[in-house]
């Protein structure tokens, strides 16, 4: 019997909020799939849509994106121009018939270990059906 | 109308009073009847300019040419540059005017009314006409273009060969000028996103096909970068002309330059260029059309740009290029900005 598919998932994470409730999820022994290949970066502001469709364009099966909740930034109001950003990259990937089920934004806070895992969760069950991401994928 | 005599006139006193460099403007090309722009610094040139539905051209990228040039000067000519603006290329000064790209007081702009219709689109003109020489193209009284050919003239409809970002524009006159040529005409198109309806109709498959199809022809030929007037960056992540080898460059820095997208044109990394392309011209592009006019390969470019500026008027209330002290699209945001989308 063939190997089911495993997506990889790309996750950049802010360093204030998600990465630590990533952690608090790793620290608390949640279990949670391992398909998903954390980055932390400063601040979901800081992420460009050419890191997101890099990811994909490197092999991504799929990108989360994850920010503090509004009103929670370390940076006071980095996470709404995220919100922005990647409501116009979300709609655009959707125009030219990418799959918008690859490409997700949520909220985690520190706090929310569980959360997360939820998501990775429903994230890998989401993608699996899908199979591997060919269309951006690099080939040359 | 816009009378021409007019424009030539207000052009000849600008140069007489050395109130400007030099202006920038339409002038009859030598080859058949498409006009180029011209560059007019005596009064005794003024007799060059032109106006016609053929001036399809945004003039706004000298802009950018002009700043770079300018840089490079020790002592430069601090006079400003004039510029002939219609509506569409008056929202492309004052989204530079917004990004603080140029200063207010280094242009003096020229407004020309389009009016009743717009510019012509030279493919359909073509199409049209099948074939025959087009002598003379003027604008009618009313909603149409009086086309001169060998055999006489007609009165064409302005439905039949206006250009389709006119049909959908949104300003017909200048947001901002020193002077205005013409009338301001009070209309508003039905829908100014009217063009982007069938494709949005189409599944999610089809729309797949479609743009598979179109990137995939792209030769990276960057013709609509080097037109568009909004492209200005020093370094574009799709080329690294401007890393800086030198003597003391080690390999290890070379190797670790980040590539973002590779320049073969083949279809993951095209996709990748217009994509990133139409981001960064998310809120700042005002569909003046010039990338698809200039695209050897007739890539539907301007449906990327305009979807996303449906977008920003859809989801955050946002025109483009009417206000130089707003701030631009995504360096501000509102409290209500939609996220149903984030879990």
């Amino acid at each position: 019997m063939a190997e089911e598919f495993e997506p990889k998932i790309v996750a950049f994470l802010c360093k204030w909020c998600s990465s630590a409730g990533s952690d608090l999820a790793g620290v608390s022994r949640m279990e949670y799939p391992p398909n998903v290949v954390p980055i932390t970066v400063m601040c979901s502001g800081s992420i460009s849509p050419l890191y997101i469709l890099s990811a994909f364009n490197k092999g991504a099966d799929g990108v989360l994106v994850s920010g503090c909740h509004p009103g929670d930034c370390h940076y006071i109001k980095g996470n709404l121009y995220a919100r922005r950003r990647i409501a116009l990259v979300k709609e655009l990937l959707e125009f030219i018939g990418f799959e918008p089920k690859r490409f997700q934004m949520s909220w985690v806070s520190a706090a929310e270990g569980s959360k997360y895992t939820q998501i990775i969760k429903d994230f890998v069950s989401q993608l699996k059906p899908l199979g591997p991401q060919t269309e951006l994928r690099r080939n040359l | 109308m816009v009378n021409l005599e007019e424009l030539k006139e207000n052009a000849k006193e600008l140069l007489k009073q050395e109130k400007v460099k030099y202006i920038i403007g339409y002038k009859r090309g030598t080859n058949g009847l498409m006009p180029v722009p011209a560059f007019i610094k005596k009064p005794e040139d003024v007799e060059n300019l032109i106006w016609d539905p053929l001036c399809i051209y945004n003039l706004t990228r000298f802009l950018v040419d002009e700043k770079r040039k300018k840089a490079k000067q020790k002592n430069p000519d601090e006079r400003p540059v004039g510029l002939i603006v219609k509506g569409c290329d008056s929202r492309a000064v004052n989204v530079l005017l917004q990004e603080k790209f140029i200063n207010r007081e280094d242009i003096y702009i020229i407004g020309i009314s389009c009016e009743n219709t717009g510019v012509v689109d030279e493919k359909k003109l073509v199409k049209k006409l099948k074939g025959k020489k087009v002598k003379k193209i003027e604008f009618g009284k009313k909603n149409g273009f009086i086309v001169s050919t060998e055999d006489g003239q007609v009165e064409v409809p302005s439905s039949e060969i206006l250009a389709e970002r006119c049909q959908e524009c949104i300003a017909h006159f200048p947001v901002v000028y020193d002077v205005l040529l013409g009338e301001k005409p009070k209309r508003k198109p039905d829908n100014p996103f009217k063009s982007l309806e069938k494709m949005e109709s189409l599944s999610r498959e089809e729309r797949w096909t479609f743009w598979k199809e179109q990137l995939d022809k792209c030769i990276r030929c960057y013709a609509c970068r080097s037109t568009c007037p909004m492209c200005y960056c020093d370094e574009c992540v799709v080329d690294t002309i401007n890393f800086a080898v030198t003597a003391d460059t080690t390999a290890e820095e070379k190797a670790q330059k980040i590539k973002w997208v590779e320049k073969s044109p083949v279809l993951s990394e095209n996709f990748v260029y217009h994509f990133i392309r139409a981001i960064h011209l998310a809120g700042r592009c005002i569909d003046c059309g010039e990338c698809e006019r200039v695209c050897p390969l007739d890539i539907p470019l301007r449906f990327l740009n305009k979807k996303l500026e449906k977008e920003a008027k859809e989801l955050f209330g946002y025109d483009v290029g009417f206000d130089p002290d707003r701030p631009s699209l995504v360096s501000c945001f509102k409290e209500e900005d939609p996220e149903d989308f984030i879990r």
